[in-house]
């Protein structure tokens, strides 16, 4: 079973998985998929169908543009919006954008806003994307969601970013901790947290909501658990994508499942306490204020008070024109067609987009009134039968999985009259139960009675129409027992039967508003179908018994066969009653221009209707989806059960997990199963309709089957999926104080939940989490502070028996780490005291041998300097293999470039003979020497000389390495400007700058891009740079190769071309330690220490560390590890020795007067030409210096210059 | 806190706006070169001025010696340009803390005249007051030298006249900070 039905799963599945559009390998099963891609953010992936994903009333939807508006909107933008009110756009209009319908009290989750009020979001109950009309709903974030909603935008932003690295991510199964947070946040704080606790025993709707918000949560992390089963064993991307795809949409159930419990919470608390005048979102609620559709106040007609299942009906309704317009409409056929050619190539024909359709507009009708029910909810079971709003919910469940099924059944466009006068009996017979349960609220109700008894008509009404429309359709196909039902008669059928749900719906919303004013009450009638007085016939039907119990009905139109009137078209126009307008986007002007981008697929197609469809569409704001793909996001429903890879059980499981949802509105197991048997009937049904592989059947029916008996077979998976869920739940956690970015790193958090994070119980925690943690701890902790999270941490974790083991486990090894590899003795030795006692008490009971270990280490600590483990240098994980890795330890030592002549050199000037100039060593070997020097230096940098600006102390600072490196950096550039300036003969400086060239050069060839640096600053300075006489006699070969060094260490552009090379570079390498000081100090002086938490709880969110400016500055400090590995190169020990005296012997002044010296020794030498300049000559590059140069220095020396250069200016200045 | 990095992080948020109001509505880019942290390599000093077009002389009014550093840096920068009338501002940074004031306005505005008349400012990264104004200045001193030295011995820019991009010009301003309190320098 799995295997047949994962193609189809995909398949069905793959509207979701836009955002996986970026990386993965398109799945082009999925054609609303394509379409959804129109989000402004995925604008890049769009480049297969592009003008496809027309954003409403914009233009092209592009990026910048969409970035302007986010700004120039209210500072605060909503993750999630919560619909108000129904909105449904007409799918009569062909377009090339999805809108998505909304119902009342449906959650969203918003991706971006466009200016025309339009946003691009994820309808949660469904998982489907597309555009909502934002004034259609309001921000949603209430205290205790909020951390389940921020959580579910994390899922959402790692998922969508998943591939990235895979194995990684799913392997630790991080990316669930945050759900399960926010959960166990929302049970936190509606002190729901346990299921013995008073509110979730009082109320029995609660605690129903808490179970199934509970096992969508453990389906979720076993859906999790199973991907990263994939991970493991090599699975193909397909697969994982359907698990990915599953899990999203689970989250999003757990979510829906949130809120609704959030709901019934704020309801049953009204209800504590009737007399208090609250603003809530409850669905009831809101329908009786709504907030702004103003042409609503009088009527209810058209306002559908959160019914889902008007909605699912006109979904169907609006599919159901479609198809039957197909049949006339080319421009249907057409668009109809494309998609299919489009996608025929691929394993899944066009043939299952109508058949999923279908079978999802069944099984929507089945599984999405429950949301209705709220009202029952909170009634304890036992009280119920009776109730009023019972007796309602239960009526009003009958007539709709009637009329779920009579549509249903029209979408397999044959039938016979029989079957059709049967349904229609059912459904009448079921309308009438539910109008006398209306009547019986109306008589209860005086002062509503009017709108009640209005909507109650409207009711009448529609049922009344579905009858007459019947009866036309009977009598047109002549009424033979055996004729099918003509398929065109369908179309007036459907608007008759979703006008009947639609108006039901409205009704039975109103008695429940007029019931939460009044009360809930017995109802004496006993059961409804028993106070139907008129039995009904399929061809004489009557209004006369409802006349008499519903006086004030005038509306009612006698059904006299002869004179009825062919039924008003319903559907679409029945439902855009007005629509609140919605902002920006009602302007013609913008409208026009949506036409413009048209999709290259559909092109042949539209090229004709462009301009009907714009017509169309000016009153009609958002240009509508095509026809099937409202539907098909809707598929996500059912899929989310088919695609579950596994057998029965657990098909059950998720099966029951819809059932359990709608079984929350009723009680009545009944029902339930009526509903389960009626949507698998449909699916079947249609499936065979449309279905050519007749192999899927037996799958299908199983499904069936299952369906049917999962309302009693699956309780037991609940409850054991709800243990997981409550243990689960039950642990203690500061998950929720934690920050992600979208790649799931953690950003922020407090210290216990970034300690929480060191020592997960499932997973090893991140590799560069943990270094980071161990080389930045000291910033925003202070080891006693550590010491003692770590011990809570092992403490609080007893609570969880089930990973106390894990857990405790861990602790005890960040402390092993620590004190093994990270202690710092001058700072450390203040925690030592509580690590010891810990040890010696806490640990040592629990694990002895760890304990002992501990002590041991503690002991070792104390007594000794440094590390215990010699030096890990590298926090990122650079270990010793890798320096191997790069050089192989048997590659030949390059043979030292020293001649006999240089030795002897050498030893004449350390017996104190004459010092020998530096063009007389070979450059390579001098570059290589070097080298040696300046990367021994850098290899000792340790990692926390980098932190905090430590190294730009002026005094007192620990970095040692970073300084000397920097000093050895400015020594070397002076000792080249030495050299240089020490000849007093022109061509003797020239040979020497050639000679620094050519060492650069080296430099260059060996990677040491930090002598190279210190190196071409000096050649490349004003003291240098004006010695043109010198420079005239450098040959341009020497000046071209000194060009193409310049360029590799231009700061322009925070030298990007010198990161550009460093960037990979592979080691060995000296790289320039600047860029990284420079960086570092931006992290750390631009990021603040810490952050602030969204806000939840009482008041503001609380401070959490800003870990994100820890883990940036590792990354960094990683960077630069990444090239401390040792050269293989030999050092002479003599030519180091006379380097350094060198250096020495530069160094003996301070350096600013240094460098004003080696200036004047420049004036000295090719003293200033008479005239001031007003500009320099050598400004900017060699290659001008060659050029001009014409060297006259000589004849022009201007001795007072030699001191008085900044006089001359002064002099200069006072002339202009 | 500090006021050095504040000021760039200011500055980077505000970059555009502060160049668009520039006079003659001229849009230009301005390139800050911020040589964060490697203050310490004291030889590099040259090639970042050498780059720079215009500096922004930095001290904290809340230190004596943080405006004595800045006469040497000045020396130098000249010294390097060889050009008395390189774009320079002085700015007297931490004004929000009158209280602990070292530096008189009076004494600072009189160095800032006696270093060719540059114009002296005081701001408050903290309180953001007058920073943009600082750039702007900056900015209008860079155009005007460019404008007013057209036939140019400097290649660079006459190279970029040449090109005919007049409306969008690269500048680099070198921002030589002093700034006590700050961690750098």
């Amino acid at each position: 079973m799995v295997k047949a039905d994962n193609p189809r799963s995909s398949a069905l599945v793959a509207p979701l998985s836009i955002h996986k559009v970026e990386g993965r390998a398109q799945d082009f099963s999925a054609p609303a998929r394509h379409k959804r891609n129109n989000s402004s953010k995925s604008s890049t992936a769009a480049s297969s169908t592009p003008s496809q994903m027309t954003p409403p009333a914009t233009p092209d939807g592009s990026q910048e543009e969409d970035l302007m508006q986010q700004a120039e909107r209210p500072p605060i933008f909503h993750n999630f919006l919560r619909a108000f009110y129904p909105f449904h756009p007409t799918y009569a209009v062909s377009d090339t954008t999805v809108t998505l319908p909304l119902n009342e009290g449906d959650v969203v989750l918003v991706h971006s806003i466009h200016t025309n009020g339009w946003a691009d979001g994820t309808l949660l109950i469904s998982g489907a994307r597309g555009w909502l009309p934002t004034n259609y709903c309001e921000a949603y974030d209430p205290e205790s969601l909020r951390t389940l909603l921020q959580a579910l935008l994390n899922f959402w932003d790692l998922m969508r970013s998943g591939h990235r690295s895979d194995a990684e991510l799913f392997g630790n199964q991080e990316f669930m901790r945050g759900i399960i947070a926010g959960v166990r946040y929302l049970l936190e704080k509606s002190h729901c947290l346990t299921r013995e606790s008073p509110l979730v025993q009082s109320n029995d709707g609660l605690r129903r909501n808490r179970k199934a918000l509970l096992s969508e949560l453990s389906a979720l992390v076993k859906a999790a658990k199973r991907l990263q089963e994939f991970i493991v064993t090599p699975t193909s991307a397909d697969d994982v994508n359907d698990v990915i795809d599953e899990m999203i949409l689970k989250a999003f159930k757990i979510v829906t499942k949130g809120v609704r419990f959030l709901d019934i919470l704020e309801e049953d608390q009204r209800k504590k306490q009737p007399l208090v005048n609250r603003v809530m979102e409850t669905v009831v609620e809101e329908s009786s204020v709504p907030p702004t559709p103003p042409a609503d106040s009088t009527s209810f007609e058209g306002r559908q008070h959160g019914d889902n299942l008007s909605d699912a009906a006109s979904r169907r309704t609006s599919s159901h024109s479609t198809a039957s317009g197909m049949s006339t409409s080319t421009r249907a056929a057409e668009q109809s067609n494309t998609p299919s050619r489009q996608r025929s190539p691929l394993s899944h024909s066009s043939a299952t987009t109508p058949e999923r359709r279908m079978s999802k507009s069944g099984s929507v009708v089945a599984k999405r009134p429950s949301v209705s029910h709220r009202v029952s909810m909170t009634i304890p079971a036992a009280q119920r039968h009776n109730l009023i709003s019972e007796r309602l919910n239960v009526s009003h469940d009958n007539l709709l999985s009637y009329l779920g099924s009579f549509i249903g059944r029209l979408h397999l466009q044959s039938q016979s009259t029989a079957d059709l006068v049967v349904t229609i009996r059912h459904t009448v017979t079921a309308g009438k139960a539910l109008l006398a349960v209306v009547e019986a609220v109306c008589a209860r109700d005086t002062q509503c009675a009017d709108t009640l008894d209005q909507s109650r008509s409207a009711m009448y009404d529609r049922i009344n129409k579905l009858v007459v429309a019947a009866r036309d359709v009977i009598k047109s196909s002549g009424l033979e027992e055996d004729d099918v039902v003509m398929p065109q008669e369908n179309g007036r059928l459907l608007m008759a039967a979703t006008g009947c749900v639609k108006a039901a719906g409205e009704c039975v919303a109103m008695c429940k508003f007029v019931l939460d004013r009044i009360g809930d009450f017995e109802f004496e009638g006993g059961l409804s179908f028993d106070v139907d007085p008129a039995p009904y016939q399929a061809n004489h039907i009557s209004p006369g018994p409802d006349g008499t119990s519903v006086p004030g009905s005038k509306a009612l139109v006698p059904l006299e066969p002869g004179n009825r009137a062919p039924p008003p078209p319903l559907i679409i126009p029945l439902y855009e009653k007005p629509l609140p307008e919605v902002p920006v986007g009602g302007s013609p002007g913008e409208k026009d221009v949506i036409p413009r981008p048209q999709p290259p697929l559909e092109s042949v197609a539209e090229g004709e209707d462009t301009d009907d469809t714009n017509s169309s569409r000016s009153s009609f704001l958002p240009p509508l989806p095509k026809l099937h793909s409202p539907l098909m996001t809707h598929e996500e429903y059912s899929p989310t059960d088919r695609t579950s890879p596994q057998d029965g059980e657990y098909q059950a499981s998720l099966r029951s997990g819809s059932i359990a949802v709608s079984s929350i509105g009723t009680t009545s197991s009944y029902l339930s199963s009526v509903r389960g048997s009626e949507s698998s009937m449909l699916s079947q049904t249609s499936t065979r309709a449309t279905t050519p592989d007749v192999s899927n059947h037996a799958p299908k029916n199983t499904r069936g089957s299952l369906s049917e008996i999962s309302v009693s077979g699956s309780h037991s998976t609940i409850a054991d999926d709800m243990d997981d869920g409550e243990s689960r739940m039950l642990e203690k956690t500061f998950a929720h104080q934690l920050m992600y970015n979208k790649d799931g790193q953690i950003t922020g958090g407090t210290l216990p939940a970034l300690v929480e994070r060191l020592t997960t119980h499932d997973s090893t925690p991140d590799a560069m989490f943990v270094s980071t943690f161990y080389l930045t701890f000291r910033l925003f902790a202070s080891p006693i502070e550590l010491a003692t999270a770590l011990v809570e941490r092992f403490d609080y974790v007893a609570e969880s028996p089930h990973i106390a083991a894990p857990v405790r486990l861990r602790v005890y090894n960040v402390f092993k780490g620590w004190l093994e590899s990270h202690w710092k003795r001058l700072v450390d030795l203040e925690a030592l005291s509580i690590i010891e006692s810990f040890a010696k008490v806490k640990l040592l009971a629990v694990l002895p041998h760890a304990g002992g270990r501990l002590l041991e280490l503690a002991g070792k600590v104390s007594s000794t300097d440094g590390p215990l483990v010699p030096r890990l240098v590298s926090s990122m994980g650079k270990t010793n293999t890798s320096m191997s890795q790069y050089i192989p330890a048997d590659t030949p030592l390059p043979t030292p470039n020293l001649s006999k002549a240089q030795t002897a050199a050498l030893k004449n000037w350390k017996m104190g003979g004459s010092n020998p100039d530096i063009t007389v060593f070979d450059p390579l070997e001098l570059a290589r020497q070097l080298t040696i020097k300046e990367m021994n230096i850098f290899c000792a940098i340790m990692p926390d000389e980098l932190l905090g600006s430590e190294w730009t102390k002026r005094s007192g600072s620990n970095a040692v390495n970073v300084r000397a490196m920097s000093t050895l950096s400015t020594d070397l550039s002076n000792l080249v400007a030495d050299t240089i300036l020490h000849h007093d003969d022109f061509k003797k400086r020239a040979v020497t700058i050639k000679h620094w060239i050519k060492i650069a050069q080296k430099c260059l060839e060996l990677n040491n891009y930090d002598s190279l640096m210190a190196i071409i600053c000096t050649l490349n300075s004003s003291t240098i740079v004006r010695l043109k006489a010198t420079w005239a006699a450098v040959s341009p070969r020497r000046k071209d190769m000194l060009k193409g060094l310049q360029a590799i260490v231009e700061p322009d552009k925070n030298y990007a071309v010198l990161r550009r090379r460093l960037h990979d570079h592979v080691p060995p390498c000296l790289p320039f330690v600047g860029t990284y000081l420079t960086d570092l100090t931006f992290v750390d002086a631009g990021n603040p220490a810490t952050k602030q938490l969204p806000g939840h709880g009482d008041s503001q969110g609380i401070q959490v560390i800003n870990f994100d400016k820890h883990t940036r500055t590792a990354k960094i400090i990683g960077e630069l590890q990444r090239f401390q590995i040792p050269y293989r190169l030999t050092e002479i020990p003599e030519l180091q020795e006379w380097m350094q005296a060198q250096i020495v012997r530069v160094k003996s002044s301070p350096n600013q007067e240094q460098v004003q010296q080696f200036y004047r020794k420049s004036l000295l030498l090719e003293p200033r030409e008479t005239f001031p300049r007003p500009s320099p000559i050598d400004h900017g590059s060699f290659g001008s210096v060659g050029s001009t140069g014409s060297v006259t220095a000589t004849g022009h020396k201007e001795k007072f210059d030699l001191f008085g250069w900044t006089h001359s200016r002064e002099r200069q200045l006072s002339a202009s | 806190m500090c006021g050095l990095r504040a000021m760039i992080l200011l500055l980077r948020t505000r970059c555009l706006v502060t160049d668009r109001s520039l006079e003659q509505g001229r849009q230009c880019m301005l390139e800050i070169l911020d040589t964060a942290g490697t203050e310490q390599f004291t030889a590099m000093r040259e090639l970042y001025m050498k780059t720079g077009q215009g500096f922004l002389l930095v001290f904290s009014i809340t230190s004596q010696s943080s405006l004595n550093e800045l006469s040497e840096l000045r020396e130098q920068i000249i010294r390097i340009k060889d050009d008395d009338n390189v774009p320079i501002v002085i700015v007297g940074n931490k004004s929000d803390l009158e209280e602990d004031r070292m530096v008189s306005r009076a004494k600072a505005f009189a160095v800032s005249q006696s270093w060719g008349n540059a114009p002296y400012y005081e701001t408050s990264a903290r309180r953001r007051a007058n920073v943009d104004e600082v750039f702007i200045d900056l900015c209008r001193q860079i155009i005007r030298k460019d404008n007013s030295a057209p036939q140019a011995f400097d290649d660079e820019i006459s190279g970029v006249y040449g090109q005919g991009r007049k409306d969008r010009r690269s500048r680099q301003s070198r921002r030589r900070k002093k700034d006590r309190s700050c961690v750098i320098l």
